[in-house]
């Protein structure tokens, strides 16, 4: 018997998985609980694992295909079997069912077009292999399989849009009308791309209406090309549009003296040296947001609709960009209980974070639950910048680097350092003298940042 | 003008008033002279026009349609009342076999210009042999004609046309809707079959009912409209002919369509107008058309069940809701 491997729902709202990449090939001998795939959903990379014992019999799937969620994307030859010919061990020879077609051949190679991803089950004796290789949609061209209702697939030719662009909000992502309608009236309205501070995380979208990201339209003319989406980048589309769309955000920004912090952090950095810590700016701005929490709780609320929701841990989410070669993007990293663990801590969880991010991938558990997000270009060299709130978040900081100008200080004009936060903000939940409150705490903490050591 | 009256009243009115513009129409059924009818449609009628015209029958099905048919094709004009549509079944070899196809078979030398009437549906903890919905099964028969009103005023001009009318028309009524009371014409006038009338207008979704279900319809659509979700309510009046361009013209503009028949879902009314949908309106539908049905069971007489077996308005706003995606 051969085992068909289908692409696992790793969250609630998947329907769709790319194989990033096999760590197995045709042959190998597999284990159940062995890694045999990273797999990218909607949200994280996630480590795909054998459940089953045996040998790889075939990779249907290649690195970089996209599948809906129960497709077969390899199959495994039990133990005993041989693997080279698992995958067409049960094409029928001389069979003996009746019903076989007289003109059956002996052997069946070439799997039929009927795409099958289903396994057996009801399959009748003289029907294709229980996991038919190229029978998979996954083979299928892009557009093939898509899901388009009839008026939704009407209405795009007669507008001249392309419905590979359309994000389908109706079962397994079918396109229906109100999907096209959106992308047409986004379209007139003309808005520009998506904002530069994007942001993803593993929450699952807010009650609010689905909304579609704005599309162009244009048509390529020599030089163009176009590339497909990444899962990343169109949750990334998604939820910012829904967010930007959706929330009444407004700004408050505000300058903090840095040079005691940073004198501060030369000397804890130089003291640690030997037990290899190597505390960073933003870990003294996590710990700062997070403890300003205490004073002002509406920073760690959401706006439930009728409600407003006061969470009970104070978790700050840091948006960690992501390496091209991985596909780029970002996601943000869940630094749990924040108000309660030190520095170090904070600085040793976020390395573990950042560097998982970017080579293998965080799961869900580890992007999930922020309820602050903070969001630093200062490595960049960027000054001051605008971040979009990551729902349901209430608030996000963004930071700049922390620069060397002249300030005045005592009235003298000295060389110092200053750095720029800017809040972006829910106004549903929090007004604007609220906004300025917050971030007096949050300088009082970070110019006398001995107040983050205890 | 126009005045309140109740749906058996309407029935009633159209019935003495062909009797009197013409001779040839007579009723003839279990208990409608003596008795009044059973449901007390044909109250005073045998006073009105004696025992000549409204006959009382022993319970014999088949022998009083039989004999209805062959007054039929040798010139009257029967109205034959079956006390229940589900009693009817003894009889399916006249009103089936016979009576829609004797034109056909006879070379149209003799049609058969008679009216079936009766109850039709649940009539409430009836269990399962009395509580028929006739329709689905006996529309699949060529040669009949086949109305069900669901409102007081197409009651009348309904029937009115089908005693007119020159072939076999089924008329399905609903016993939980005698009661209701409805605007009614004074002065005469006729409702032509096969025409739907569309109830209730709205953009986002049409539903297509006949007979008692139409009441769930607009009750469904009142309700949704409360979310912002507005339905086209077709009152269909008749099955066959149907009146397909209603609907079509409907579904074209609201790209989704929900059928509410009280009737089996398996081969059923609903299936029929679902289909025809998909085939006149395939580009314009943004979903496959939704059907809500009888449960595929035979009547339960636990009043509980019987509710949770038919259709009702809250499986139409389901029914709705997922067809405009609004789940």
């Amino acid at each position: 018997m051969t085992i068909p491997i289908t692409m696992p729902r790793l969250s609630d709202t998947m329907e769709q998985g790319t194989v990033i990449k096999w760590h197995v090939q045709q042959g190998d001998a597999v284990s159940s609980g062995d890694t045999i795939a990273d797999v990218e959903t909607d949200k994280a990379t996630m480590e795909m694992q054998a459940f089953d014992d045996g040998t790889v019999a075939e990779i249907i799937s290649k690195e970089g295909d996209t599948v809906d969620v129960g497709a077969t994307i390899a199959v495994l030859a039990e133990e005993g079997e041989e693997s080279s010919t698992a995958a067409k061990a049960e094409a029928p020879t001389e069979t003996d069912t009746q019903d076989a077609p007289a003109e059956q051949p002996e052997v069946i190679e070439a799997p039929s077009a009927e795409p099958t991803p289903e396994p057996v089950a009801e399959q009748s004796a003289v029907s294709q292999p229980a996991a038919t290789p190229a029978a998979s949609p996954a083979s299928a061209a892009g557009h093939e399989h898509m899901r388009v209702t009839p008026v939704a697939r009407r209405i795009a030719d007669d507008n001249n849009l392309d419905l590979s662009l359309i994000h389908g909000s109706g079962p397994q992502g079918r396109i229906i009308k109100r999907d096209v309608l959106q992308a047409i009236e986004s379209s007139k309205e003309n808005q520009a791309a998506v904002p530069p501070a994007a942001i993803v995380t593993s929450d699952k979208p807010t009650e609010m209406a689905q909304v579609v990201t704005p599309v162009s339209t244009t048509a390529l003319v020599a030089g163009d090309h176009t590339a497909a989406l990444t899962p990343m980048r169109q949750t990334i589309a998604r939820r910012l549009v829904e967010s930007k769309t959706t929330i009444p955000h407004y700004q408050v920004t505000m300058k903090f003296n840095m040079d005691p912090l940073l004198e501060l952090r030369k000397s804890l950095n130089d003291q640690l040296a030997h037990h290899e810590v190597k505390l960073s700016v933003n870990d003294f701005l996590v710990r700062g947001c997070a403890l300003a929490m205490a004073d002002h709780p509406d920073f760690n609320a959401s706006f439930g609709g009728d409600h407003i929701l006061y969470h009970g841990q104070v978790n700050i989410g840091v948006a960690i960009s992501l390496p091209a070669e991985k596909g780029g993007g970002l996601v943000v990293a869940t630094i749990r209980d924040a108000d309660l663990k030190s520095l170090r801590l904070i600085s040793a969880e976020t390395k573990v974070l950042a560097e998982k991010a970017r080579t293998r991938g965080l799961t869900v558990e580890e992007m999930s639950d922020a309820t602050f997000t903070l969001s630093n270009l200062g490595m960049f060299g960027v000054e001051h910048f605008t971040a979009i709130i990551n729902p349901p978040n209430s608030a996000i900081l963004a930071v700049g680097a922390s620069v060397q100008l002249p300030v005045v200080r005592d009235g003298q004009v000295v060389v110092g350092h200053e750095m720029q936060g800017t809040l972006s903000l829910d106004h549903r939940v929090i007004d604007g003298a609220m906004a300025a409150q917050y971030l007096q705490t949050l300088k009082e903490l970070i110019e006398t940042p001995t107040m983050l050591l205890v | 003008m126009a005045r309140e009256i109740e749906f058996r009243d309407a029935l009633r009115e159209a019935m003495t008033e062909e009797m009197h513009r013409d001779e040839r129409v007579f009723l003839m059924g279990e208990e409608v002279a003596q008795y009044n009818g059973a449901y007390k449609v044909s109250r005073g009628m045998l006073e009105e026009f004696g025992a000549e015209r409204i006959i009382d029958t022993p319970i014999s099905e088949t022998g009083f349609s039989g004999l209805g048919i062959g007054a039929a094709m040798m010139g009257l004009r029967p109205i034959i009342e079956f006390m229940s549509w589900s009693f009817s079944l003894v009889s399916a070899d006249q009103v089936l076999n016979n009576a829609p196809k004797m034109l056909y078979m006879s070379g149209g030398q003799f049609g058969v210009p008679i009216v079936f009437r009766g109850n039709d549906g649940a009539g409430g903890q009836l269990g399962s042999t009395h509580s028929w919905c006739v329709e689905s099964m006996f529309a699949n028969v060529p040669g009949l004609k086949m109305i069900i009103p669901a409102f007081p005023d197409d009651a009348k001009g309904l029937l009115k046309s089908a005693i007119r009318d020159d072939d076999p028309v089924f008329c399905l009524e609903s016993e939980r809707l005698l009661s209701l009371k409805g605007e009614v014409p004074e002065e005469e006038y006729l409702t032509p079959i096969g025409e739907a009338r569309v109830r209730r207008t709205g953009n986002d979704c049409t539903i297509v009912a006949f007979g008692r279900p139409v009441h769930f319809a607009l009750e469904a659509a009142t309700e949704l409209a409360k979310s912002g979700i507005e339905c086209d309510v077709i009152d269909g009046r008749s099955i066959r002919p149907l009146d397909m361009d209603t609907i079509a013209t409907s579904v074209r503009k609201t790209n989704a369509c929900v059928v509410v028949d009280q009737s089996w879902p398996f081969a059923s009314i609903a299936s029929e107008i679902s289909a025809q949908v998909q085939e006149c309106c395939f580009d314009d539908l943004d979903n496959h058309v939704h059907r809500v049905n009888n449960d595929d069971v035979p009547a339960p007489y636990a009043t509980n069940l019987e509710q949770a077996m038919l259709p009702h308005a809250g499986k139409v706003i389901e029914a709705v809701r997922s067809a405009t995606y609004n789940l």
